[in-house]
């Protein structure tokens, strides 16, 4: 490896020297962007494709990640190594890696984190890979709909892996108690939280504390079930659109009649967990594999039916987790190898039961280990055909999405919505829109 | 208020110097009621200063979801050791800590005493510049540090942090000793002076000697700083065989799911030698200051 | 009194008298005086080093940023101060401003007040003193990243301890961290909870330094405690006090991770400060240049307290 090398390599003159002289020449950011590819930061010696990947699951995950990664053996005599980033302060991890030409040949990432870095010159467009999985039968294996998102003007940006699903869960336990019906349109639903608050548990359970962005999932969630999103089919801004408008109204209802929890503006992932455990919350968006996630064996935790919005809209919100390619690499040819043989190989992620989310290849969704799961098979069978990404209701992704998920502007709308402070829909929608269109490059 | 009412040198001076002849001298009734009353008031206030660390603690003690044992136990730091790197995570915050300490102190020392005895425009110049160029938060300095330190082949490997560690403490860390330096009265250098020694040599043999509450102060804070970071580590570390505690307990912060037992495991081991160091040396924060030499003047 | 000493000694190193001699002759004064400065050159050389490196770069690294409508991978091009106009015109950056004002204040004096009672409590004799002292110390030495956590299970949710306490004494279930003010409260609880040992230790080291005998005197003067405390100890740990004024001014509008991990920032940017707000906007929004500027402005304004506060350290030690 390029960095270990150097490492080990005794601190020399000249080191010093390119020091003094990359501390004289201070935007010497540029100069490292542009560079060619020879310098094999991405790789090393004899074609070593570095690949980074991110505690998805468990640690087992990352080691059974690792041993796949280190199994490929492609023409050249090409390898691959296997290094796990952690995802406290990802962005500049990957940022620094790759603007000091020491980042990875091949990565998976944050959701949008592939658009980012192509808006910066940084990846290789992953054509030939689609070319590749047309040839080994594979490209008509995909979900149906999950590989257009990719798909921009210059090519594949990324290739999608699995698929992080927003769905609604509930515990049947509550609603016999409550002896009301799951819901299957909003009025419904508001009648269920009703009845759940008289048993004290809470019938659209959320957080939106530090770093729980379930919160913001489901404000975009309830706009796009009602037929609206934060973008128009044009990919332009549009939050001030009706239906945006009916939906927020809708969940101010929720909140201003108990049926969110007060808290939960302030709650983390791990708060949310626990009270999904605890019989707190009754029905809610969560992700997929919600029983294991928060330790409840019980069977009681079950996946609900899509409900239809006021208009007969029927929609929820997925994150196609993707693998990117960079520039930046010992061989391209040896990437692209490496990507087409991980994609071949993830099925056994899934045999080993080690995702929390939905494969985006129709046969592993077949496999025995994944369908022994009711749940499983009620997400992929109702839930995935009706899902639409962040950009809906435009249709590929872009680099303003990343703004949008972790962004601040999303992030204090709906906090305002959970907390009540905002005075109405319109006002709250209008504050979001003029904070998103500050961050956004055009 | 009681603890201000209460800091009279009679009711026990700090110093163990002052802690022979007259003053240790029978304690009267109320003398004794008075130690009992701020035994209790100092229990209380520590007690619940010490509840979220108590949650801490129990938690890394509280069997896993997956166990089956009951009670407290200590599988889950067992579980900790067997399972991850942690033995080499903790040598090798040691070493990138202890580096870090001796490192700061022996440049924050010479730095500081200049600061403290130098009056010229520069020295007050730069020691003003300290604080501005050290007040810029970390998180925006990482990358540049990363791609600078990565042309030098000095990211994934602890030497890089420690550089890095040493200059974020230095600035505060000479600070800490020009402040201690100024409460030693220069009449013991111009003693030295006197006795025939340099400005470099009073500095090592009269100052410094005299210097020990002011170093572990300062040597605590580095400690501290070096022993807790994880801002910097995490840019910085990449392979788990090189990884410090901290970043070992980022490791368990899995995509939406964290594994808390194994990382209030980790936080209880990287408590203990902080605990260990302060409890060794906590005797010498009141004896051997500047105070031994000032009595016998 | 040691300053005074203090003072007259730096006055005569300063015209040249130090080390040893009288510094009658002339030559020699000045041989004297050149020693002095080479030594002191050498003795600061390294931090000045280190300075460079790892402070100097970045923040030049950042001024560039700060001018530029670049990202964290590109340049970009030089716009002057427009970052700096949007910044300053956003009302988020002054209802930052504005909070990390009250969090620095009350992070200041929260933790030296609590800081300076602990170490005179702790300075008289006490069974088990110096295992309170060590024990003290704990929340400066745990992780952030467990403290918060730990906090987290305190007040978080209505169930959790701290809420059902106050909800047992009949104060209704305050939500710690979702209600902006009682976050805000809950943030600067925490800080000071983080800091108050550093404090500690800083007065503790003071205290260790002053003569005893002091006191003694003045008691035989007739001075009440309360004046003794007034009059003796304060003044002299003046100096340390300034300082660690400083120091946590720094540590308060620096400190990312002690917000960061307890609120995010939240609920609505109740808790959101300078820092949290360039980071944020730097690695969240990905908006580099104004999230740098905001940065910029904030190590601006730490400069200027932290030269008022220098000059009176400067006061202080000439009094």
């Amino acid at each position: 490896m390029n960095v270990q090398s150097a490492a080990t390599r005794p601190f020399s003159r000249r080191n010093f020297l390119g020091l003094t002289a990359a501390a004289a020449s201070v935007p010497l950011l540029a100069a490292c962007g542009g560079g060619s590819a020879t310098q094999g930061g991405g790789g090393g010696a004899g074609g070593t494709v570095k690949f980074w990947d991110m505690p998805w699951a468990t640690p087992a995950y990352n080691d059974s990640a690792k041993k796949i990664a280190e199994g490929f053996a492609g023409a050249n005599n090409a390898k691959a190594n296997y290094q796990i980033i952690q995802w406290n302060n990802f962005y500049q991890t990957f940022s620094s890696a790759i603007a000091s030409k020491t980042g990875p040949a091949v990565s998976t990432g944050g959701g949008f984190q592939a658009f980012q870095f192509e808006q910066q010159g940084q990846i290789a467009y992953a054509d030939k890979v689609i070319e590749k999985l047309k040839s080994n039968g594979q490209f008509d294996d995909f979900l149906p709909g999950v590989l257009d998102p990719f798909k921009s003007d210059k090519g594949y940006v990324a290739v999608p892996w699995q698929l992080d699903m927003r769905v609604f869960w509930y515990r049947k336990s509550l609603f016999e108690k409550a002896n009301v019906a799951l819901p299957t349109d909003w009025p419904s639903l508001l009648e269920a939280g009703k009845a759940l608050k008289k048993l004290g548990a809470f019938g659209f359970a959320t957080g939106a504390g530090s770093g729980n962005n379930y919160g913001n999932h489901s404000m975009i969630m309830m706009m796009v079930n009602n037929g609206g999103g934060v973008w128009n089919k044009d990919g332009e801004l549009d939050l001030l659109n009706d239906r945006n408008v009916e939906a927020i109204e809708f969940v101010r209802e929720l909140v201003s009649n108990g049926i969110v929890d007060p808290a939960a503006v302030s709650y983390t992932t791990d708060n949310m967990s626990a009270q999904w455990k605890d019989g707190k919350a009754g029905f809610g968006l969560f992700q997929v594999n919600v029983p294991q996630r928060v330790g409840d064996t019980s069977g009681d935790l079950l996946v609900a039916d899509p409900i239809t919005g006021p208009h007969g809209d029927k929609a929820t919100i997925v994150f196609p987790n993707n693998i990117m390619m960079y520039k930046n690499t010992p061989s391209q040819d040896a990437s692209e190898e490496f990507l087409v043989y991980y994609l071949g190989q993830l099925k056994e992620l899934w045999k080993q039961k080690l995702m929390s989310a939905l494969p985006v290849f129709k046969s592993i969704t077949e496999l025995p280990e994944f369908a022994d799961d009711p749940n499983n098979v009620k997400i992929v069978k109702d839930w995935q055909p009706i899902a639409k990404t962040f950009a809906a209701q435009g249709s590929t992704l872009n680099a303003n999405l990343a703004a949008l998920d972790g962004g601040q502007a999303l992030n204090q709308f709906s906090q305002s919505i959970l907390t009540g402070q905002a005075p109405d829909a319109k006002t709250a929608l209008q504050t979001f829109q003029s904070g998103l269109e500050s961050v956004l490059k055009k | 208020m009681s603890a201000v009412l209460h800091a009279h040198p009679e009711s026990g001076p700090a110093l163990g110097i002052a802690d022979t002849g007259k003053t240790r001298r029978v304690l009267s009734e109320a003398g004794m009621r008075g130690r009992w009353w701020r035994f209790v008031l100092i229990l209380a206030i520590t007690v619940i200063v010490l509840v979220p660390i108590m949650v801490t603690v129990v938690l890394a003690f509280t069997p896993g979801v997956n166990s089956t044992a009951t009670g407290l136990t200590f599988e889950n730091l067992a579980n900790v050791f067997n399972g991850t790197l942690a033995a080499t995570w903790l040598q090798n915050s040691l070493v990138t800590t202890l580096s870090t300490v001796v490192v700061s102190v022996a440049v924050a020392a010479p730095a500081g005493y200049v600061l403290s005895r130098g009056r010229s425009k520069a020295v007050s110049g730069y020691s003003l510049l300290l604080f501005v160029m050290q007040s810029l938060p970390i998180i925006t300095s990482v990358v540049p540090l990363f791609i600078l330190f990565a042309g030098m082949g000095l990211v994934d490997n602890l030497l890089g942090i420690t550089i890095i560690y040493v200059g974020s403490t230095m600035t505060v860390a000479t600070w800490m000793m020009a402040a201690y330096f100024d409460s030693i009265p220069i009449s013991l250098e111009e003693a030295s002076w006197i006795d025939g020694c340099s400005v470099f040599g009073s500095f090592t043999k009269v100052v410094l000697r005299n210097s020990l509450p002011g170093i572990l102060s300062t040597a605590i804070f580095a400690f501290l700083l070096a022993w807790n970071d994880y801002l910097v580590a995490i840019v910085f570390l990449r392979s788990n065989e090189i990884f410090t505690l901290p970043m070992g307990v980022q490791s368990f912060f899995q995509q939406n799911a964290t594994d808390w037992t194994s990382v209030m495991a980790l936080a209880v081991v990287m408590m203990l030698p902080p605990i260990i160091v302060f409890a060794t040396l906590n005797k010498y924060f009141s004896v051997g200051g500047i105070g031994g030499s000032l009595a016998g003047r | 009194m040691s300053s005074t000493t203090a003072t007259s000694g730096l006055s005569r190193a300063r015209r040249g008298l130090a080390p040893g001699g009288s510094g009658a002759s002339p030559g020699r004064k000045s041989k004297l005086s050149a020693q002095t400065t080479r030594t002191f050159f050498w003795l600061l050389l390294p931090s000045v080093v280190l300075l460079v490196l790892i402070h100097g770069y970045p923040l030049i690294h950042a001024a560039v940023q700060a001018t530029h409508d670049g990202d964290l991978l590109q340049t970009g091009n030089f716009v002057g101060g427009e970052n700096f106009a949007s910044v300053l015109s956003s009302p988020a950056f002054w209802k930052a401003a504005q909070f990390t004002l009250w969090f620095t204040i009350v992070g200041v004096f929260g933790s030296w007040l609590v800081g300076l009672g602990l170490a005179l409590l702790l300075r008289t004799k006490i069974p088990a003193g110096n295992t309170f002292k060590v024990l003290l110390l704990l929340p400066w030495v745990v992780p952030i990243v467990v403290s918060s956590t730990a906090w987290n299970w305190l007040v978080a949710t209505p169930d959790s301890l701290i809420p059902s306490i106050f909800r047992g004494l009949g104060f209704g279930t305050p939500l710690f961290l979702a209600d902006p003010t009682l976050a805000s409260i809950t943030v600067m609880v925490f800080k000071v909870w983080v800091s108050f040992p550093f404090m500690m230790m800083m007065i503790s080291a003071a205290l260790a330094s002053v003569d005893t005998t002091v006191y003694e005197a003045a008691s035989m003067d007739g001075a009440s405690k309360w004046q003794q405390f007034t009059q003796i100890t304060l003044p002299l740990i003046a100096r340390s006090t300034y300082i660690s004024w400083i120091l946590m001014t720094i540590f308060c509008v620096n400190d990312f991770p002690t917000i960061y991990l307890l609120t995010g920032g939240g609920p609505v940017s109740a808790t959101t400060s300078l820092v949290v707000l360039a980071y944020r906007t730097v690695f969240q929004d990905f908006a580099t240049g104004p999230g740098v500027a905001i940065a910029f402005l904030m190590t601006m304004t730490l400069v200027v307290i932290s030269v008022i506060l220098y000059r009176q350290i400067r006061k202080s030690s000439v009094e």
